[in-house]
């Protein structure tokens, strides 16, 4: 008997729900729409957010982008500077200082227009260099007069 | 537009990072949150100092929100002021006014570093409804600072994650206005609901 109750009492819940949002002006609709409107976009992102955070935390290598310098993908891919500098063709930052030759923190943006060639090209010659310098060497690398540049 | 952004500050340094704090402060949809990260990632690569970049993007944001408050106190007040005197509503205005002679300290200072994406229309607001200048200022002041600092010093640690740190505060800054966004309208909503 109480489940019949129960639904009952649920029915009329609903139904004077129902009266109400009949009785809404429309400036009250507007409010309503804006409310779940809001409300939707905010969980959605709050989800990306959540997701991205941990896809973040299992991915310690971030892509490389236009803004960055050289200089950062070598420190967030941590391999030696001189080494990318050298696999785009251009002085190396380090070396360039010690000469009392300070040329600008170029964004990578800014070398593929002065390269003319696309940002995916400065990337991908980027990455290639990473991997290489990453791989296990063997003995030879370390020595080579390349790798003294930085006092 | 992270590109360019980040070009001027690489290139051109602390003028940079002060004009562009300025300018988003005024109200430019810039990442700016993005530009602090990555100047404190600049830090730890010794590329750039730690005052300089606290001291210049502090005063950056602050001379901004001064343009913002005094376009508010003293172009739009008087506009409006002119407005109401012909069509009525004063009333509101001086609701608007208490509120924020009220809330005015705490709203400044929660939207220079917890709430950042409402800072610009604050400023306005403030000066439209003559909350007190030393007042605005000082808040501004601690506010803009604890920002700066925050950011700052997160893009020094984690200096080798910017693109992900940015990503997700910037994102997570959206989440909060849309959360108190959401808490304001449900409750009218829910207002609704009750009388009638």
């Amino acid at each position: 008997m109480s489940a019949g109750r129960a639904f009952r009492n649920n029915v009329g819940a609903v139904s004077r729900f129902v009266q109400k949002l009949k009785g809404f002006t429309w400036g009250q609709w507007a409010v309503l729409a804006a409310f779940l409107l809001i409300a939707g976009l905010t969980g959605w992102r709050a989800f990306h957010t959540v997701s991205r955070a941990i896809y973040w935390s299992h991915h310690r290598d971030e892509p490389i982008r236009g803004w960055m310098t050289v200089g950062y993908v070598a420190h967030s891919y941590r391999v030696p500077a001189h080494v990318l500098y050298e696999a785009l063709g251009l002085p190396d930052r380090a070396a360039e200082k010690a000469n009392g030759n300070t040329h600008e923190r170029q964004t990578l943006h800014k070398i593929a227009k002065a390269q003319h060639r696309s940002l995916n090209n400065i990337v991908a010659t980027l990455q290639d260099a990473i991997e290489r310098a990453r791989a296990p060497q063997p003995a030879a690398p370390a020595a080579s007069p390349t790798s003294g540049a930085a006092p | 537009m992270t590109d360019q952004l980040l070009s001027l500050l690489t290139t051109y340094g602390m003028p940079a990072l002060f004009g562009i704090l300025l300018v988003s402060a005024i109200g430019a949809p810039f990442p700016v949150m993005f530009v602090l990260i990555a100047a404190g990632s600049f830090v730890t690569q010794g590329e750039m100092k730690l005052w300089q970049v606290l001291t210049f993007a502090s005063a950056g944001a602050l001379v901004g929100d001064q343009i913002g408050y005094a376009t508010g106190r003293w172009g739009g007040r008087d506009l409006v002021h002119r407005l109401t005197v012909r069509l009525g509503g004063e009333d509101r205005i001086k609701r608007a006014e208490a509120l924020s002679h009220r809330w005015g300290g705490a709203a400044v200072f929660f939207t220079r570093w917890l709430v950042t994406p409402l800072g610009p229309w604050l400023n306005v607001t403030s000066g439209f409804t003559a909350y007190s200048w030393p007042r605005f200022v000082f808040w501004d002041a601690v506010g803009e600072a604890l920002w700066v600092v925050l950011y700052v010093m997160l893009g020094k640690i984690f200096s080798d994650q910017v693109q992900g740190l940015a990503d997700l505060f910037g994102s997570l800054s959206w989440v909060l206005v849309g959360i108190i966004a959401s808490i304001i309208l449900g409750w009218r909503v829910l207002r609704y609901f009750r009388t009638q």
